[in-house]
């Protein structure tokens, strides 16, 4: 078991043997047949809720007596919640997206996602969620494997500390990571323009020189050489975009708000960008996590507001039936409270779909609060059944080579 | 491969493996954070022999960097809501000027490993004093080192053990101990966690000092491992200390930090120093000391087959560069490449390797040793000269430079095709059109400095 890490590691290497960034390429741009899912270049953003969000108390089961039981102290009441249906309704933090699923019927809650005896380390259970797999070794992540399939153009949208996800593992060409347009540059001291063209010309040539076709045995040299040559091209793309981006609706002054911001500005660049992978961390709330308020809910605001302002900002531009939005985390938390007045790593959670073609509504069932299974919610709906609906549906990419067999397509879009 | 027992006997030199500059540059790169040139030379003209024992015992540190060293750390100078960048610069200050590199660079890997983030413990003494526990025993036992962990302040609040209650104890610390502290995944149950959890009841912090506080504690029998007794957190951590799996899960991870990113040792190449690591008490130095002195160490298996993090770019950048970088721009520049000291990303540390590297990362390495590299960056001040560095090595003329600072920053050890790319470019940056204020010097100072930028940019100065 302890060489998991290991091969995970060499595989990132074997992981993209050509080397130009594909959205360079004008075959990246090329939409399926019109009559096929995904022919209108359907965007999805990927964000991931690092940690473990507590999900029972994200979706709240405010009619269940066990779920005020089994959280004395940071249960959210009742009069609080924003009801989607009769049985459950959101955190008041995410009004945001009530308002979409209320107002706009962009948004889909799909309930009690997980997948058959699980992890509960985080790594392990991160790694599940990103291979679609539960083999012991898990070495290329689903939409890395979506990208061998369509190649569509693709970002990570990282912030400082955070390396690029295994998710996104095993595409043909590494996607790259973005923090920020400004900083995406390639900088010389030249004095001229003749000056910093010579400068630029020794580091890239140098990299191109070096990058070259894989070997089978991964290199570390080459890999250098490889993530150099794709970066320099990709810099090289993005400096043409306009800094001057201005968003339809203002967009919150947070992490996830500026990732997301980046994506529309992307999106809006028509470089045909479709894929893109955003986290937010700091859901582990193993103590004093809150209730209404709280660290709990600075969280699910910040997610709430800042999709909310996404989706309101795509629209704006026309955008909203091409656009999905994901979130998943790699578990939910313990039913039950700890001594912390916080949660203890759990299973089963919620996910949200939200985008003007999404299925608005909540499907699958609440988990029974009376059938958990040592302390934790019981899946009802496998997170692959989710994938396959993002695959096969909205990207309009065969899901089963990637997700394998069994798992039937959740329906959470409209059409 | 070679085989466990030569693998891990005493490397000397041979006609195949004659001990020169490159193994000097090897060996400094592992054991610290890179060799200057006249750290280079007289490793070279030492011999293997000397050169190992210098750098595994380092020499005692100077006077007046402990004292300013300590000043800095005084609780007046860093008090507990000093913010996050002056905890980081603190310590690349010490990386930058201590005549025990391996010793910091230990401490490093410790960081790693327990890693603990300033992001959610907000107390920089607290941070301070995780810092000064893993130094100290950062070359010492392991076991010490694994149980004080538990009663550590920063660490207490971390994972939550403070916060925990005999009637409904919090698993955060129990399962990354055994995850990620001791013994890795697979080798403890679900059911081993939540007994545990219960034995690091009646943790609490007491005049910022770790105390156990007995009538808080949950003193009940507890199973783990199949062994039932009225466990203690240190109890706890004396159990995962006798697993069978602790030893090898401490040997494989120093194996990735000393030795490879990417190479996935077999059992037999670990087995025998771990069992070496358990019956020595863990004792962590001896286990360096074996490692570093090693044949496989100085092998092809070991050769450029890592990642430099981003700390080891930046501080062995401004170490051979003979400069002083301000170490508070430079920890905000570190930011951007991924690593934050202090602050790693999460309990699992930085994934480091290949992951170290993306196209944002890359770049921000590349504009970093541009900043150091030009005396014109309004952050750095004009503290790192390459034009002064060459100058004071006496070297003349394009092919003099050029190989000065390839033999300094790479040992030589490039192909033909950068050398003369480098070559060309000093040669073309004879033809630019200049200011016309600029004296014979300014241009001078100009090509020094971009050609040394540009030699910190190739592909292979971004290996260890």
């Amino acid at each position: 078991m302890s060489t998991r890490r290991d091969f995970l590691r060499t595989s990132t290497l074997l992981g993209f043997g050509a080397t130009v960034p594909t959205f360079l390429g004008r075959t990246a741009l090329a939409a399926p047949a019109a009559d096929k899912p995904g022919a209108k270049d359907t965007v999805l953003v990927v964000v991931q809720l690092t940690g473990g969000n507590d999900g029972m108390n994200t979706v709240i089961p405010f009619t269940n007596a066990d779920y005020y039981k089994l959280r004395p102290t940071i249960a959210v009441a009742k009069d609080q919640v924003k009801k989607l249906t009769d049985d459950v309704g959101l955190h008041p933090a995410m009004s945001a997206l009530a308002r979409l699923y209320t107002d706009e019927s962009a948004v889909c809650v799909v309930q009690g996602v997980g997948y058959p005896n699980p992890s509960q380390s985080h790594f392990r259970s991160m790694d599940v969620w990103h291979a679609a797999g539960t083999a012991e070794t898990l070495t290329e992540g689903w939409l890395g494997n979506a990208l061998k399939k369509r190649g569509v153009p693709a970002f990570h949208l990282a912030g400082g500390n955070e390396a690029s996800p295994l998710a996104l593992a095993g595409a043909p060409v590494r996607v790259p990571s973005i923090t920020s347009l400004d900083d995406f540059k390639l900088k010389t001291s030249g004095v001229t323009g003749a000056d910093q063209n010579a400068q630029k010309g020794v580091i890239t040539g140098v990299a191109d020189a070096g990058a070259v076709p894989m070997t089978s045995q991964p290199n570390l040299l080459d890999f250098v050489s490889r993530t150099q040559t794709n970066t320099y091209a990709s810099s090289e793309k993005l400096a043409s975009i306009g800094k001057n981006y201005t968003p339809k609706v203002p967009y919150p002054n947070s992490a996830l708000g500026s990732k997301l911001k980046l994506a529309a500005q992307l999106i809006d660049a028509d470089i045909g960008a479709r894929l893109f992978y955003v986290s937010l961390d700091g859901f582990d709330t193993h103590a004093g996590q809150g209730g209404a308020a709280g660290a709990h809910a600075n969280l699910l605001a910040q997610v709430s507001d800042a999709i909310s302002a996404f989706y309101r900002d795509l629209a704006g531009r026309g955008h909203k039936d091409r656009l999905c939005v994901m979130t998943f985390s790699e578990f939910g938390r313990r039913a039950y409270e700890n001594g912390s007045k916080g949660t203890d790593h759990g299973a089963a959670a919620p996910m949200f779909l939200v985008g003007g073609n999404v299925k608005a509504g909540v499907t699958g069932e609440h988990p029974s609060l009376k059938g958990l299974k040592e302390g934790n919610l019981v899946h009802g709906t496998d997170f692959r059944q989710v994938y396959a609906a993002v695959l096969d549906k909205w990207l309009g990419i065969d899901a089963k080579p990637i997700v394998g067999e069994g798992f039937k397509a959740a329906e959470v879009f409209a059409k | 491969m070679l085989d466990p027992k030569t693998a891990w006997a005493p490397y000397t030199p041979g006609a195949d493996t004659p001990w020169d500059r490159k193994k000097v540059g090897h060996l400094y790169r592992r054991a610290g954070f890179g060799a200057t040139a006249a750290e280079l030379d007289a490793g070279v003209k030492d011999g293997h022999a000397r050169t190992l024992d210098r750098v595994l015992n380092g020499a005692p540190e100077a006077e007046d960097f402990t004292r300013t060293s300590e000043f800095m750390a005084s609780e007046r100078s860093m008090p507990p809501g000093a913010p996050q960048q002056r905890l980081s610069a603190w310590w690349l200050d010490r990386m930058l000027k201590t005549r025990h590199p391996l010793r910091e660079k230990l401490t490093l890997f410790w960081h790693d490993h327990f890693a603990t983030s300033n992001a959610k413990v907000q107390n920089a003494r607290f941070m301070l004093g995780q810092y000064r526990l893993m130094r100290s025993h950062a070359l010492g036992r392991f076991a010490e080192l694994l149980v004080a962990m538990g009663t550590d302040p920063a660490m207490l609040v971390w994972l939550d053990t403070i916060t925990s209650t005999k009637s409904a104890p919090n698993e955060n610390y129990a399962r990354e101990l055994m995850e990620l502290f001791a013994l890795g995944i697979g080798n403890y149950t679900e059911a081993d966690i939540r007994q545990a959890a219960r034995a690091f009841t009646g943790y609490e912090i007491k005049e910022g000092k770790g105390a156990f506080n007995r009538r808080a504690h949950d003193a009940g029998e507890k199973t783990v491992f199949g062994k039932s007794g009225t466990f203690t957190g240190e109890d706890i951590a004396r159990l995962c200390l006798d697993h069978p799996a602790c030893p090898r899960f401490i040997v494989r991870k120093l194996y990735k930090f000393l030795v490879s990113d990417t190479d996935v040792p077999p059992a037999e190449l670990i087995d025998p120093l771990a069992e070496e690591y358990r019956e020595s008490g863990f004792d962590t130095g001896k286990l360096v000391s074996t490692v570093l002195r090693s044949n496989l160490f100085f092998s092809p298996t070991a050769y450029r087959a890592k990642i430099k993090s981003p700390v080891e770019f930046a501080v062995g950048t401004v170490r051979a560069l003979e400069g002083h970088a301000g170490t508070l721009p430079l920890a905000e520049a570190l930011e951007g490449l991924g690593q934050v000291l202090f602050a790693p990303p999460s309990v699992k540390g930085w994934d480091g390797g290949p992951a170290w590297l993306n196209a944002q990362t890359l770049l921000g390495r590349n504009n970093l040793a541009l900043a150091l590299t030009s005396t014109e960056d309004a952050r750095f001040g004009s503290r790192c000269d390459p034009a002064a560095l060459l100058a004071g090595h006496g070297t003349k003329g394009d092919e003099g430079q050029v190989d000065f600072l390839l033999g300094l920053f790479l040992q030589g050890d490039v192909p033909a095709a950068a050398r003369g790319k480098l070559l060309d470019y000093l040669k073309a940056a004879k033809g630019v059109k200049y200011p016309a204020y600029w004296s014979a010097d300014d241009v001078a100072n100009h090509r020094a400095r971009a050609v040394t930028h540009l030699v910190l940019t190739l592909p292979e100065y971004q290996l260890s």
